[in-house]
């Protein structure tokens, strides 16, 4: 009944009844016992497809000079690290301008530690630096013709 | 670079689905790059009468109610901190899932494609509760200028991770069919690309938007 007032109330009436939230659980539980049904009652045989069992004997070594996943959980580490870093910066009162500077900073290194390390990008074809180096540089471009047009207008 | 060379060559050296993977996340770039920059340019603006009369994008102080919102305060931020640290941590679990398939090991490159999933879930939950408070805080699309250029970009950053969450399920459901290893691990390093992209630009939008907010 609830899943059927939450429907029934629409977009809006969803986000000021927070309630209707509890419909998200009541109609998977819902679509989950028609499911059941359908497979006890239906005249032929519905089964989850089998997984397949996989040899351990058929492991293959990994292309030389990628990194282990040693050196990937390394780099969530210090992902995780300079995002709390970040953070605490957030709340450590010191003047905007360092801040910024701080937060920037920090912001680029976890940047381009995702995309050399996780992305490859330090082991692949230069031709892919290329292209999202390229993309970058429009991005930039962009950013910075828009605020010098728009914002001078507006402040 | 793994499996480049169990497909036709190319002019480039690299498989051209990958090519065109980069050439899609540099078109990303630009999206963003604009998404952010109007951010940028209309945060903490209203777009109503000012005080001298004129409709404009003038800028109301951060300390005050306007229109029945007052921006000081709204961002949880140890809440989307926890979210952006899923987030990080979902690129873990991806890239760990690609080398689990590189070596073969399947059922790791299934488990940890599973994680990755639940973590983009788990991010996306966070996201629909951060909105719904700010709905009821009195910030909607149509607010302020603030309002529709917030929700406009994190909305398409959490419709970007949506997509990424189906393209995670649908690999988990082909290895779960005996349809993944490693002569085919580029399907999962192109679905990678795409979920770290998804990550970087949240990483941009975690500072910018969150920690930076004067």
């Amino acid at each position: 009944m609830l899943t059927i007032a939450m429907l029934a109330g629409g977009v809006k009436g969803f986000f000021e009844n927070p309630e209707y939230l509890l419909g998200i659980p009541l109609a998977a539980v819902g679509v989950l016992g028609v499911l059941l049904a359908i497979s006890a009652l239906a005249p032929f045989e519905l089964r989850w497809p089998e997984p397949v069992q996989y040899e351990p004997e058929q492991l293959v070594e990994p292309e030389e000079g990628h990194p282990s996943p040693a050196t990937y959980i390394q780099v969530g580490i210090i992902l995780a690290v300079v995002t709390a870093i970040e953070v605490a910066f957030y709340y450590i009162d010191i003047a905007q301008g360092v801040l910024l500077g701080v937060l920037l900073t920090l912001s680029l290194l976890k940047f381009v530690l995702v995309v050399l390390w996780f992305m490859h990008l330090r082991f692949d074809s230069r031709i892919l630096s290329v292209l999202f180096t390229g993309g970058m540089a429009l991005a930039g471009a962009l950013f910075i013709v828009v605020l010098a047009t728009l914002g001078a207008n507006l402040v | 670079m793994a499996h480049a060379s169990a497909h036709p060559a190319t002019n480039t050296g690299v498989d051209n689905r990958k090519l065109l993977m980069w050439l899609f996340l540099a078109s990303e770039c630009l999206f963003f790059g604009g998404l952010i920059g109007t951010y940028l340019l209309y945060r903490g603006r209203h777009a109503v009468p000012c005080e001298d009369g004129t409709i404009s994008a003038c800028v109301f102080p951060i300390d005050k109610v306007v229109n029945g919102v007052k921006y000081e305060g709204l961002f949880d931020i140890p809440f989307t901190s926890i979210s952006a640290f899923v987030l990080l941590m979902s690129s873990v679990t991806m890239v760990l899932a690609l080398a689990a398939l590189q070596r073969n090991d399947r059922r790791g490159s299934q488990i940890w494609l599973l994680a990755t999933a639940l973590l983009g879930m788990t991010f996306l939950a966070g996201q629909a509760f951060e909105f719904t408070e700010f709905y009821h805080a009195g910030l909607h699309l149509d607010t302020n200028l603030f309002g529709t250029t917030f929700f406009v970009l994190t909305g398409f950053h959490g419709a970007h991770v949506s997509v990424g969450v189906i393209i995670l399920l649908s690999l988990f459901v082909m290895g779960w069919r005996g349809r993944l290893s490693h002569e085919n691990a580029l399907n999962v390093e192109l679905a990678g690309l795409y979920w770290h992209f998804v990550d970087i630009v949240w990483i941009v939008i975690f500072t910018l938007v969150y920690l930076i907010q004067t």
